[in-house]
């Protein structure tokens, strides 16, 4: 996902700056509307998810996949770092950092969904999925309620956390937070893409 | 008129609009999720809502919201501070919504306003205290004849798996009591 990233794609840009609450309240929301779009998933038929426009690309099941699978990484790491974010109380503004900012702001969709490269093991392509997938991913969302309230109390500009990139290059606490969300947020918007690309046809 | 029928008809013939908007949920969307800060007043125009809480095993439904009640998410409401609740909608729910600051100072206009907002909350303290009761009795019969005799609109309305959620007992234990 990240590898495409070419060095002339980095202009620095305005970095985020905000509190701490601010930034919990709003990707709280996010995940508010994230776990409402998974309830209209889940009340559609498991053949209607796992419909493919075209072999390359993924239907609903895939996309939601895509997602356990980086939410597998993120939530455990997370969930470290706020056992060891003690030591740094919040001081109520929130600063991203100029790397953890550029990631996340490449993965909120644009208003055409731009490629993006995705890793060989965040791959589901081809994999047998069924609406479990579903469940999961509720799942994961009502941990990232816990872990985002449970983040309000530390420093989120202070607090690293590993990325999937390699474990050496952290972003704070509050970008992982960015980017995590934010990748639900492209991947829920391309499996409603395909459903209501396979609805107009069925129309 | 109730007093909730009644503030209901003062808030919606106040001189200028109280009312931020209407929303409307679709069945098993959230309204509210947990460590949010949600300090609105939600009116019920149809449909309903429950209200839950978490822990690491399973949700546990703390209230419901029916058709012609007020809901909100009282700690918010009154702290301003992250609440635990969910509010989720139970079938397509319509709500009119209302801003917190709108709607204290709507009441604080008015004597009268007052007076009923004061009897709504006595009202709900003592809901609350029968809550209390029914959480703390033993038996799952009794829990379920406390509740059946309070609420018996609970049992038209509300799907049996989140009834047995709120009366803290497996949907079949729910079953064998209501075929007995």
């Amino acid at each position: 996902m990240f590898l495409s990233v070419k060095a002339a794609n980095f202009v620095i840009k305005k970095e985020m700056l905000t509190t701490n609450n601010a930034l919990i309240d709003d990707l709280i929301e996010r995940t508010r509307s994230h776990l409402n779009a998974l309830e209209q998933l889940r009340s559609l038929p498991e053949e209607v998810l796992q419909h493919k426009t075209d072999a390359d690309s993924w239907n609903a099941l895939e996309c939601i996949e895509h997602l356990n699978l980086y939410g597998d990484f993120y939530l455990p790491e997370i969930e470290k770092s706020l056992k060891k974010a003690n030591i740094y109380p919040a001081e109520g503004t929130f600063k991203s950092g100029w790397l953890g900012n550029y990631f996340a702001k490449s993965l909120l969709p644009k208003e055409k969904l731009n490629k993006m490269k995705t890793f060989r093991d965040k791959d589901p392509n081809g994999l047998p999925l069924d609406k479990s997938v579903l469940s999961r991913f509720l799942q994961q969302q009502k941990q990232t309620l816990d872990l985002l309230n449970r983040a309000r109390t530390v420093n989120m500009t202070q607090v690293r956390v590993p990325t999937t990139i390699a474990r050496w290059i952290r972003i704070n606490l509050g970008d992982i937070f960015r980017v995590v969300i934010y990748h639900n947020q492209r991947h829920i918007l391309q499996a409603q893409r395909v459903i209501a690309h396979l609805q107009k046809q069925e129309a | 008129m109730t007093p909730i029928e009644k503030l209901k008809v003062r808030l919606d013939q106040a001189q200028s609009p109280l009312w931020e908007k209407n929303l409307v949920l679709k069945r098993n969307e959230f309204l509210k999720v947990r460590g949010s800060i949600d300090t609105k007043l939600y009116y019920v125009v149809s449909g309903s809502i429950r209200a839950f809480i978490e822990d690491e095993y399973e949700e546990h439904t703390i209230r419901f919201g029916y058709q012609g009640s007020f809901i909100l998410a009282l700690d918010s409401f009154f702290t301003g501070q992250p609440s635990e609740f969910y509010l989720q909608a139970i079938k397509k729910t319509e709500l009119q919504v209302m801003k917190r600051d709108i709607f204290l100072s709507f009441i604080h206009s008015d004597v009268e306003n007052v007076r009923l907002w004061e009897q709504l909350k006595e009202i709900l303290i003592c809901q609350q205290l029968e809550r209390e009761i029914d959480l703390l009795t033993h038996s799952p019969l009794e829990r379920y004849r406390r509740v059946l005799k309070r609420s018996p609109q609970l049992f038209q309305e509300i799907p049996s798996k989140y009834i047995a959620s709120y009366l803290r007992m497996s949907p079949e234990t729910l079953s064998r009591i209501r075929n007995s």
